[in-house]
């Protein structure tokens, strides 16, 4: 009889990490499913992570590029000749006094990542989704309440009592980078008698199983919620209580002086939703047990610190911090330090911002990650010299593909790269593989080893899980944390002196008195347990300077963003004669986004079992207006870039807006090739050398961009 | 004759396919090495549907299967006598072994969800399960659904559940064996 058994792990189809079962048999991984001790569920997406890790288009050896950048040719090399480019580049750029032009672009998936570490030894800098994505909505909760916030898994759905309002604004959890239990935890609620408000200018699934679709003018969030405030304040709806208490002295004397005039027929101007219809949600919150907002994707505004900012204040006014069905404020049980540390770069030196022309105005931030920040610019200033990536498709996902797609190939007078060294590790063929100088055969999550320390989940009671290899690898694959922990110990001994990335991952565990073979035989997660409600009474205090709620962002007083405006920079809003739509890119539970794991994976594409097209989604109205006809094919241009796409017509879209799934475009990989898609990003611009304010006031600015439509 | 069902709940489907993968990865309907979008077995699919114009819109999403008819046409139409219903559980079985591949079965079926295997030459489809059910075991399909929207059962008692709920069942959708609820307004 064969070996059967269901082994626990960690799926990595997406960054929500889900904790899984994988059944293996006989050394090959058969089904998948979702952790029983951990909720239970898993998607679309990971179900089909078995075809990622057994497709024959996985990078199988180590390739370096022959010909010109772009050209997508490469040669096979043994791991010895890749480490050895490696290591000389790197000691060379120490050696010139450059350390800090090195940068590795990628998505951290424990706080103490060893490739960080790395990074951190090199003296270079990371970049990761987080700024780009989520920066806004942890700064403005850290700066108003002081939680680092659960900024991919926001209210804890399973606890909205009988009554309670769910506000999904710009919101897809019933399939995006969100743990795969949350769709039946917020139909539960539903059941339950809770409210499902969606704020959307698409009608999609949440959309259509919610009580109310509120198809809001795209970037318009915050004034929607200024609105609120203004009709909860003047009113006096608001938990005066609550506020009273744990509120600034002052500051609620200066947000009533701010919200004034914010009123609901003012604001409703900007977000075209009706007067009545803000104010109709406001009482229903006022009135409601809870209210929990959830935004995670519509932080992607050219306005979403503005948003964020929004969006905190009414969640204070509401009295909804910490308590059954509102904004969680996680505690994070700290690990271990693997001594010695290597000392991250100096940000006040460096500066925060490393590229753009806001860049000397960035440095009044109290940002704890580096903001945004542009790889094309930062080639182009002669700041990035070294770049290595994992787990992203900058060719896609960096905004203004364009233009970063020039910087790849910009050379100096010698004809030399001025981006000296560029290092991918991939899964699949990505599009940015066709511009790296190595790339790197990496794992799947089926073949890894890591440990997963995430503050987002703790809404579930656990923080760390453990993803554990179930198969021998493919290929001479190698997981990027190896091959940065081996590049450590050539070039960094004393900080690389532990044997391996377990023994790593032990030492940090160390630290919360686990282990990793604890951990496993708990069956791959761990709850710090600390789990619970309304901690700041027992505290006393908020995690703020102040040790209360501070509405006014005082140190930005100076730069004029103390309070939150309503409407998007200045860049959004003119031309809109000439480019008179506005951009909704929007993401779907079938694909990770630009992931070229996913975009290669044939069930996730295949129409059956994922989604394979990507025409732009445009209102009837106005395609009658503009004479287009479903599957037209039409150009969306925006003033740095366009596209060709057919035009599928369709009724869920507000008019005035038109529809891109994010992620689309890859030309590498028989799969993920296949059809005319195109890149959103090559509409969207390239923020430090495009625009005005966005970069010190928004995320990306994927709901925010002005297109045109012609045939 | 009992009859095993699924019921599918229109208020909870979120068309999501999690349950198509899973189920193909359970069946083994997948070569994961050589798979092409397009050329893929399966045994459920997502239907929807919208309705209304902007902004007073409404869709639905629930997913097809093969519905274990009370009288089968793919068993009229197999001159091999492949086709079974199971008396025990009322599903509908493909004998591998009889089956000569004559594809009669997936030309009767009105809703188009026969499978045929062209490197084996047989005719395929969703058996509920019969692999797990027999010990005891839901179909794998209502084990995984992301939004617990399907559930496994008796039709009789599934329908009681339903009537339990304050669910209507949608008679147009549900004329075979497999049964499609929605709230009742």
């Amino acid at each position: 009889m064969s070996e059967s058994k269901w082994i626990p792990t960690v799926c990595y189809q997406c960054k929500a990490e889900c904790a899984i079962l994988a059944r293996v048999e006989d050394g090959v991984v058969r089904e998948v499913k979702g952790n029983p001790r951990a909720r239970g569920k898993m998607c679309v997406k990971g179900m089909a992570g078995i075809t990622t890790l057994y497709s024959q288009e996985r990078l199988k050896h180590p390739l370096k590029r022959v010909g010109e950048r772009g050209e997508g040719k490469f040669v096979r090399i043994g791991w010895d000749e890749a480490m050895n480019i490696m290591e000389t580049k790197l000691r060379e750029l120490r050696k010139r006094g450059e350390g800090h032009k090195f940068t590795y672009s990628m998505f951290p998936h424990s706080t103490t990542d060893p490739k960080w570490r790395f990074v951190n030894a090199m003296g270079g800098f990371i970049t990761t989704g987080l700024p780009h994505c989520d920066s806004a909505k942890i700064m403005a909760h850290l700066h108003t309440f002081g939680c680092f916030p659960n900024h991919h898994i926001a209210p804890m759905y399973y606890t909205v009592p009988k009554g309670g309002v769910m506000i999904l604004s710009g919101r897809h959890p019933f399939g995006c980078l969100d743990d795969a239990c949350v769709p039946r935890d917020i139909l539960d609620a539903k059941e339950r008698g809770a409210k499902l408000v969606v704020i959307d200018p698409i009608f999609r699934t949440e959309a259509a199983k919610a009580d109310w679709w509120i198809p809001i003018r795209p970037g318009g969030d915050a004034a929607l919620f200024l609105g609120m405030c203004n009709h909860l304040l003047t009113k006096g709806l608001h938990d005066k209580a609550f506020c009273d208490k744990w509120v600034r002295e002052g500051d609620m004397a200066g947000l009533m002086a701010f919200i004034k005039n914010k009123t609901p027929a003012a604001m409703s101007k900007i977000c075209d939703v009706p007067a009545r219809d803000i104010v109709k949600l406001a009482e229903m919150c006022a009135a409601a047990p809870s209210v929990s907002v959830d935004a995670f994707k519509s932080i992607m505004y050219g306005n979403a610190m503005d948003w964020g900012h929004a969006w905190s204040i009414f969640l204070v006014i509401t009295g909804n911090l910490d308590n059954p069905g509102g904004q969680p404020m996680p505690e994070i049980a700290p690990m271990a330090p693997v001594a010695p540390v290597p000392p991250p770069p100096n940000l006040k030196e460096l500066g925060y911002h490393r590229t753009g022309p806001n860049r000397a105005r960035f440095d009044h931030y109290t940002f704890f990650l580096q903001p945004t920040w542009y790889a094309a610019q930062a080639v182009r200033e002669g700041t990035l010299k070294v770049f290595f990536a994992s787990e992203c498709n900058p060719a896609l996902s960096e905004m203004g593909s364009g233009e970063w797609r020039e910087a790849m190939t910009l050379k100096d007078r010698s004809g030399n790269y001025a981006l000296e060294l560029f290092v991918l590790t991939e899964i699949m063929p990505s599009e940015t593989m066709k511009w790296a100088d190595l790339v790197l055969p990496d794992q799947t999550n089926f073949e890894r080893w890591e440990l997963l320390y995430m503050p987002w989940w703790y809404n579930f009671g656990h923080t760390a899980a453990v993803c554990q290899p179930v198969v021998k690898p493919v290929g001479e694959s190698r997981h990027a944390n190896r091959v940065m922990i081996d590049l450590g110990k050539r070039m960094f001994p004393e900080f690389f002196a532990f044997k391996d990335d377990v023994e790593y991952y032990d030492i940090e565990l160390s630290g919360i008195g686990m282990s990793m073979r604890k951990m496993l035989d708990g069956g791959a997660i761990w709850s710090p347990g600390t789990v619970g409600f309304r901690k700041y009474e027992d505290a006393g205090r908020f995690n703020t300077p102040s040790g209360k709620i501070e509405l006014e962002w005082k140190m930005y007083g100076d730069i004029g963003q103390q309070w939150p405006s309503p409407e998007l920079p200045l860049e959004f809003r003119r031309d809109a004669d000439k480019y008179p739509f506005i951009l909704v890119n929007f993401r779907t539970i079938f694909l990770n986004n630009t992931g070229a794991w996913s975009q290669n994976n044939a069930q996730l594409r295949d129409p059956v079992s994922g989604i394979d097209a990507n025409p732009v989604l445009l209102n009837p109205v106005d395609a009658a207006r503009l004479g287009i006809a479903d599957g037209d094919m039409v150009t969306v241009a925006s003033s740095t870039g366009s596209v060709r796409l057919p035009a599928s017509l369709t009724e869920r879209i507000k008019p005035g807006c038109a529809g891109i799934i994010h992620g689309f475009g890859q030309t590498m990989g028989k799969v993920a090739s296949r059809g005319a898609w195109a890149g959103d990003n090559e509409l969207i611009a390239d923020a430090g050398s495009h625009l005005d304010e966005q970069d010190l006031r928004g995320g990306e600015a994927h709901v925010s961009t002005r297109v045109k439509i012609t045939k | 004759m009992k009859q095993l069902s699924i019921m599918v709940d229109l208020d909870r489907c979120i068309g999501c396919k999690t349950c198509i993968v899973a189920c193909r990865n359970h069946h083994g309907l997948v070569n994961h090495e050589t798979a092409m979008p397009e050329g893929m077995s399966h045994y459920l699919r997502v239907e929807s549907e919208l309705t209304g114009t902007f902004p007073r819109l409404a869709e639905d999403y629930w997913v097809v299967m093969c519905q274990q008819c009370k009288k089968p046409p793919c068993i009229k139409a197999c001159a091999a006598g492949a086709i079974t219903k199971d008396a025990q559980t009322g599903i509908v079985r493909i004998d591998r072994e009889k089956c000569t591949g004559s594809g009669a079965c997936i030309e009767k079926c009105p809703y188009g969800v026969i499978q045929f295997n062209a490197e084996g030459r047989f005719a395929h489809k969703c058996e509920l399960c019969h692999d797990r059910v027999v010990h005891g075991q839901e179909p794998v399909c209502v084990e995984v659904c992301l939004a617990d929207a399907l559930r496994f059962g008796e039709r009789e008692i599934l329908q009681m559940q339903a009537e339990a709920a304050g669910k209507k069942l949608l008679k147009k959708r549900s004329t075979q064996s497999i049964l499609y609820v929605k709230r009742a307004d």
